[in-house]
């Protein structure tokens, strides 16, 4: 079981998510971006890491399959706070350079 | 057409009678019987689907009758109520503690017992559509098993046949998907130049849906590999098929490599996929050292504009390959350590001669490292010997 949270910083999501991203989780992970996107069309969605201990990928893919949904509605997805095993399965995909990564979640909220 | 058919058990024939009437009225078929031996004979040439029965009567009493009824698999589930003059909570637990499904007490009115038949119809009724149902629901359980497996098999025949034959090397693989049909795939192409095409890959998510796109992804890497050209070239290609044919989510992590036996090198491009290792002399067992054929890509399916990066490695004749998805190395141990590519290495660190033995030696001390946890996703693992 995932521990997500969100919460509205002015025109921005802030999606935190604690715990395994794997196959089990993903379908609670997607709902629960899917309703944040469609009710608070956010300009800028940031998903914080912080607490991923793995991801799989299938939660590559749900992640991917956000950035796109984002993009489509012409927001912004914000990646912050990536843990190392979670930096290193992104540096394998090279998923570093296709999403916007950064260190803070503040530095994720100002990032343009 | 008649509602059902009951059976009226009891020795005072104006007590049949009246109960014949009424249900016959009520379009009911009725059988009677005067005893419960006389029950059982008249059980014996057609059966019914209720029974109302007296319980004091000669040769055989009700609750003999009751008994026989209810332990014989052949009649326990025709409907028995019990008809008897004891009155009162006592003799009416001791008749449904006999395996009797309801009681009457005596005197009765006959509208009674009627709207009493009536609601046991009802149950059989309902009884009888469950059953159908249940009948329906496991058929259809069993023709879904039936196609998982079948689909299983099918795939199964995607892999390459083994022993893996192909010029100047020879190959094995432990293939073990997580829910008897997987995401996995790999394939070896000997080329018409001498040179090998090889391709593992790993369709994100489990499944049917997985291994629909893994046999799509087998097929676009043939084509890719029939234009000719090289490894990159692959990669771009097989990443436009499966851009253009799947959904939101789904992708692949692949390696593509091509080994020229003449200059004795391997291009290969990473895409989001676990390094293969290079045991160099691996083929000839024993302590051996192992290179970690690295490069960064992008999984194949994300996006049709995402450049590809091709590298190159030298293979030399009696080096060994080891192709791997992640499920090899990826099992959460209850200490949380995980073998990682770190933990696979080691065991490459000394192998037995022969791909077949070392892939067996590779899965037995994966999940020793894992044990008591099994794996849970897909695992491929492919062992690749060049010839010295």
């Amino acid at each position: 079981m995932l521990n997500i949270q969100t919460r509205q910083e002015g025109t921005a999501s802030v999606v935190s998510i604690q715990g395994k991203v794997n196959f089990e989780v993903t379908a609670q992970l997607r709902d629960v971006i899917r309703e944040t996107v469609a009710t608070a069309q956010p300009k800028l969605l940031v998903i914080n890491l912080e607490g991923v201990s793995f991801i799989d990928s299938s939660g590559l893919g749900l992640l991917v399959a956000a950035r796109n949904s984002v993009d489509k509605s012409g927001g912004k997805l914000h990646l912050c706070c990536l843990p190392a095993p979670v930096k290193k399965t992104f540096d394998q995909t090279n998923l570093t350079n296709y999403f916007s990564i950064f260190a803070t979640e503040q530095d994720a909220l100002r990032g343009a | 057409m008649a509602k059902g058919l009951v059976l009226v058990v009891d020795d005072e024939a104006p007590i049949r009678d009246i109960l014949s009437f009424y249900l016959k009225r009520a379009g009911y078929q009725v059988l009677t019987a005067g005893n419960g031996a006389e029950a059982l004979g008249e059980m014996g040439r057609s059966r019914p689907d209720l029974i109302i029965s007296d319980l004091r009567m000669p040769e055989m009493p009700g609750d003999e009758l009751c008994k026989r009824v209810k332990s014989d698999p052949a009649t326990q589930d025709i409907y028995f109520i019990i008809l008897s003059a004891l009155d009162g909570t006592a003799s009416r637990i001791g008749g449904l503690s006999l395996g009797a499904d309801d009681m009457i007490p005596k005197p009765f009115h006959a509208q009674e017992v009627l709207a009493k038949v009536d609601s046991t119809f009802r149950l059989i009724a309902m009884q009888k559509e469950i059953k159908r149902q249940n009948k329906e629901l496991t058929a259809f359980q069993q023709r879904v098993q039936d196609e998982m497996e079948l689909a299983a098999a099918l795939q199964m025949g995607l892999l390459p046949k083994l022993p893996g034959e192909a010029p100047g090397a020879g190959y094995t693989h432990r293939y073990l998907p997580a829910e008897g049909i997987g995401g996995d795939i790999y394939a070896v192409l000997p080329l018409p130049d001498e040179s090998l095409a090889m391709m593992i890959a790993d369709v994100s998510g489990h499944g049917v849906t997985a291994a629909l796109i893994s046999a799509m992804v087998k097929t676009s890497f043939e084509n890719q590999v029939r234009l000719g050209g090289e490894p990159l070239a692959w990669a771009r290609g097989m990443n436009e098929d499966l851009c253009r044919s799947t959904l939101a989510e789904q992708f692949a992590t692949a390696w593509l490599g091509r080994l020229d036996p003449a200059t004795n090198k391997i291009r290969y491009v990473v895409a989001g996929h676990c390094a293969p290792l290079r045991i160099v002399g691996g083929s000839k067992g024993g302590l051996q050292r192992s290179e970690v054929l690295r490069g960064k890509g992008f999984m194949l399916g994300l996006d049709v504009q995402l450049p590809f990066v091709e590298h190159e490695a030298e293979f030399l004749p009696g080096d060994r390959l080891v192709l791997y998805t992640d499920g090899l190395v990826e099992v959460e141990r209850e200490d949380r350590a995980m073998l990682e590519e770190a933990g696979l290495r080691r065991i490459c660190a000394e192998l037995p001669a022969g791909a077949e033995a070392a892939a067996e030696a590779v899965i037995t001390q994966a999940r020793a490292f894992n044990h008591p946890v099994p794996f849970v996703d897909d695992v491929t693992l492919v062992i690749l010997d060049r010839k010295a």
